[in-house]
């Protein structure tokens, strides 16, 4: 037997990294669905819960980390490109409430930047945070391919993409109430424009025309982001 | 599944190429994105093989994530020196473009409808 032949391979093998960080998100589905799909207990925050105390006790490197879970990481782009089919079910919703819809997605996309980024100013946060906060509402796999483009961390702007989504899920209901809001279709929106996914999976709480209108918003804003940051970026 | 996963990584390869020939500030996964939608406008009809591929890919998107996500644990240092900034960005952020947000089109359709 060669006990020290096996931990190195059990050390270097990316195999046992893929079967963590696939487990961790296992149980984290297996979690969600048990508690009756609570928006704010989605699967990726309990695998990050599961994950970030092994890695940090494993002490690995990150980037050996990354390089060995890489195969998973590569499915990023063509899922963003998989955005287009449900963006394109539910355009006809665009022709009932054209321009609110534009009106919304254009003045609630930059409102979202710049509060956000205009916050952090005011706390004089330095300038890498500033610019991880630009995608923070946008769906999480488009800021991944965006932050790498702004000159963001991907790592950052990623944790601010999820705790937003977790935010306005958490936020909404009190928010519709106290502005008195009377159509789903705005709930909905709103929801997909600000908390992308989270926030679709929560308009689903509301109706199925919340969450079509959400499910709409997030691509629309994904889209819009994603397009016009790097060019205004690049003209800072 | 194949069909529909080759269709994907085919417009994925298109938008990449035309963001380097053209040297676009768009990612190539969002212009490969856009021509699929303007290419389902154009056909119109189902695309069953895509069906299967986008159920997929979209049901695991937040597992594909996890392996940038983690490099969170190389970026304590900033957070802790801004800790109380992110937070603030965050929540104030967060509620205060919800709000705008969902009052602007709700008195938006309300416009709309009371014509």
């Amino acid at each position: 037997m060669n006990v020290d032949a096996l931990i190195a391979y059990v050390m270097n093998t990316p195999l046992s990294w893929i079967i963590i960080t696939l487990s961790a998100y296992k149980i984290g589905i297996i979690i969600y669905e048990k508690t009756g799909k609570n928006a704010l207990l989605q699967p990726i925050v309990i695998a990050y819960v599961i994950m970030l105390p092994i890695l940090l006790l494993a002490k690995i490197p990150y980037k050996q980390y990354f390089d060995s879970v890489f195969i998973l990481h590569f499915f990023l782009g063509p899922a963003t490109v998989a955005l287009a089919l449900p963006l394109y079910k539910n355009l006809k919703l665009i022709q009932s409430y054209f321009l609110p819809i534009l009106i919304t997605l254009v003045f609630g996309g930059i409102f979202t930047i710049l509060s956000a980024v205009g916050i952090l100013w005011l706390f004089d946060a330095s300038k890498i945070t500033m610019l991880s906060m630009t995608t923070k509402s946008v769906t999480a796999p488009i800021t991944l391919i965006t932050a790498h483009d702004i000159g963001a961390n991907a790592a950052l702007a990623i944790g601010f993409v999820v705790i937003t989504g977790l935010l306005g899920a958490l936020l909404g209901t009190f928010v519709f109430k106290l502005l008195k809001i009377k159509h789903d279709a705005a709930k909905g929106f709103a929801l997909g424009l600000i908390s992308h996914a989270v926030g679709t999976a929560r308009a689903f709480e509301i109706s199925e025309n919340a969450a079509a209108f959400s499910a709409l918003a997030m691509g629309l804003v994904g889209v819009f982001i994603a397009v016009v940051l790097p060019i205004v970026i690049g003209f800072l | 599944m194949l069909h529909g996963i080759l269709t994907l990584l085919l417009f994925q390869f298109v938008g990449e190429c035309i963001s380097k020939l053209f040297m676009l500030k768009i990612p190539g996964a969002i212009i490969g994105m856009v021509l699929l939608l303007l290419f389902l406008m154009i056909r119109k009809g189902s695309f069953h093989a895509l069906d299967n591929a986008v159920f997929w890919l979209l049901r695991y998107l937040p597992l594909f994530i996890i392996p940038a996500a983690a490099g969170i644990i190389t970026q304590f240092e900033t957070i802790s020196n801004e800790l109380f900034a992110i937070l603030a960005s965050l929540i104030v952020g967060t509620f205060l473009a919800l709000a705008f947000s969902v009052k602007l089109m709700d008195v938006l359709i309300s416009r709309k409808e009371g014509k």
